[in-house]
């Protein structure tokens, strides 16, 4: 863990509210980990990192002053990182289902494992993904219910997405990238705490990817 | 209680220590460790934090691992960088002496025992253990005889009663220090929901000076930690000026670790 500064490289728009943000610096981290980044606000924001074309880079969907400060007028920015854990998946042939917030991830675990990737976006997705993506709850809820036959499976979006994938893919091997606030992102203030069949775990230092046995 | 410099890290926002692996310890006078109680407690339901413009709202519920945990563990706690400040609560007067008892064979690896009487999000206990005068004070009391060679704080807010009125029962009890002041009571409405929690960030800090320039009328020579919306040096000159002993930085700690070390530096250069 260390503190860092990043510099903004590209933004990329996705849909209408989400963004590729990618940044100059070269740096080492695992799949799954994550970056807290300092924005005007009082707390920094935690963001799951990737790549994207070479780039370290992650996925912005503007909430806020925070998030909105980041796309569009910050150029540098410190950060501390990398935090959580690393995500080792399952032997066997796997699927990440992510909405646009984490297809920065999704892209790295595809260059790693040749995993493959479904993006399910609620607006209209503005370029060229390399990958199969749905648009629309109505959509997207047909398509999971054909996901049957992966050896694992990686959702990573909303609590919405995430519940449905759970209700419907019935493997053992289905793992979930958690989201709650986050105010240090290094295990101190106990903000982002989950209740777990295995007791209290945090996000932040015990995740943010979890089976969902525990869950 | 002498700390170089004489900037302390908040129980609460710091944890047990995790932000020492961000920031350089030579900054940091003491380090406050998240407040332990009798027994574990699992902490209020999420979502626990929220943050808007200038303030932030906390309900984390003294999420701890209770003090058997600790003493098991004790060289985990006792930090190696920096002197260590050990923060206690309880849901009641039993348990405020019963947990002092147990720390006492312990307590000369801390600097100093801070005892928070003012958590403002716990149902039991913390800030409500003030609503009977009378036993606080006997709390006080017994404490003192447990620890008599502790350098003893308690950690108050402005609710309960007048900070100053409470402030000189500390005193007048034998404990060293005060620390002013805690989180206090908030409310803030989301997406047409009623949140509660602790209001802490830069909009506490004209709460705290007042708190500690009342205080500091009253007792000049108690040992006086402030705490609140400290995130710049001028913030550091103002409790300075109010008659402030050391800085407590905490919720400044979200947004930038690293004001650790400019504020450090700058309290090393600072004449008093």
């Amino acid at each position: 863990m260390e503190n860092t500064y990043l510099t903004k490289k590209d933004v990329i728009q996705i849909n209408e509210d989400t963004f590729i943000v990618t940044f100059n610096e070269k740096f080492k981290f695992d799949e799954g980990q994550f970056i807290m980044i300092q924005t005007p606000s009082l707390t920094r924001k935690p963001f799951i990192l990737g790549t994207w074309k070479g780039n370290i880079a992650v996925s912005v969907q503007i909430k806020g002053k925070g998030t909105n400060y980041i796309v569009f007028q910050g150029e540098k920015f410190k950060a501390h990182f990398p935090l959580g854990n690393k995500f080792i998946p399952p032997a066997g042939k796997g699927i990440v289902i992510s909405s646009p917030t984490c297809i920065t991830l999704a892209n790295l675990l595809h260059e790693k494992y040749s995993c493959d990737v479904l993006i399910g976006s609620k607006s209209k997705i503005n370029f060229e993904l390399p990958f199969e993506s749905v648009i629309g709850n109505e959509d997207f809820s047909k398509k999971i219910k054909t996901l049957k036959t992966y050896d694992w499976y990686l959702v990573s979006g909303s609590k919405q997405m995430e519940e449905f994938v759970l209700s419907n893919i019935e493997s053992k091997n289905v793992f979930v990238s958690l989201e709650e606030y986050m105010g240090c992102g290094i295990g101190a203030c106990k903000s982002c705490a989950v209740f777990t069949k295995e007791g209290v775990k945090h996000v932040c230092t015990d995740g943010p990817i979890f089976r969902r046995d525990i869950l | 209680m002498n700390l170089n410099p004489p900037l302390v890290i908040a129980s609460g926002p710091g944890g047990s220590g995790e932000y020492l692996r961000l920031i350089n310890p030579k900054y940091v006078g003491a380090y406050t460790l998240k407040t332990i109680t009798l027994n574990p407690k699992p902490g209020n339901k999420t979502k626990r934090m929220e943050n808007l413009e200038n303030y932030i709202i906390n309900s984390i519920g003294l999420e701890n691992p209770g003090i058997e945990y600790v003493i098991s563990n004790i060289d985990k706690f006792v930090l190696k960088e920096t002197k260590t400040i050990l923060s206690l609560g309880g849901d009641s007067k039993d348990e405020y002496i019963k947990i002092a008892e147990k720390i006492a064979p312990h307590a000369k690896k801390f600097e100093a025992i801070e005892f928070n009487f003012s958590c403002p999000n716990v149902k039991k206990g913390g800030l409500s253990i003030l609503s009977d005068l009378n036993e606080w004070q006997e709390i006080l009391e017994n404490v003192r005889k447990i620890l008599p060679d502790s350098f003893l704080m308690a950690k108050l807010s402005i609710e309960g009663n007048f900070v100053e009125i409470l402030s000189r029962k500390v005193k007048e009890f034998g404990w060293n220090g005060l620390t002013l002041i805690n989180c206090v009571r908030g409310l803030l409405i989301k997406d047409g929901k009623i949140v509660t929690g602790g209001l802490s960030g830069p909009i506490l800090k004209p709460i705290a000076l007042r708190a500690i320039y009342e205080v500091r009328k009253v007792l000049k020579d108690i040992y006086i930690i402030a705490s609140g919306g400290i995130y710049t040096k001028k913030d550091v000159d103002d409790f300075l000026l109010v008659g402030t002993n050391a800085i407590s930085i905490g919720s400044a700690l979200f947004k930038d670790p690293q004001v650790v070390e400019e504020l450090g530096k700058y309290l090393k250069g600072v004449k008093r």
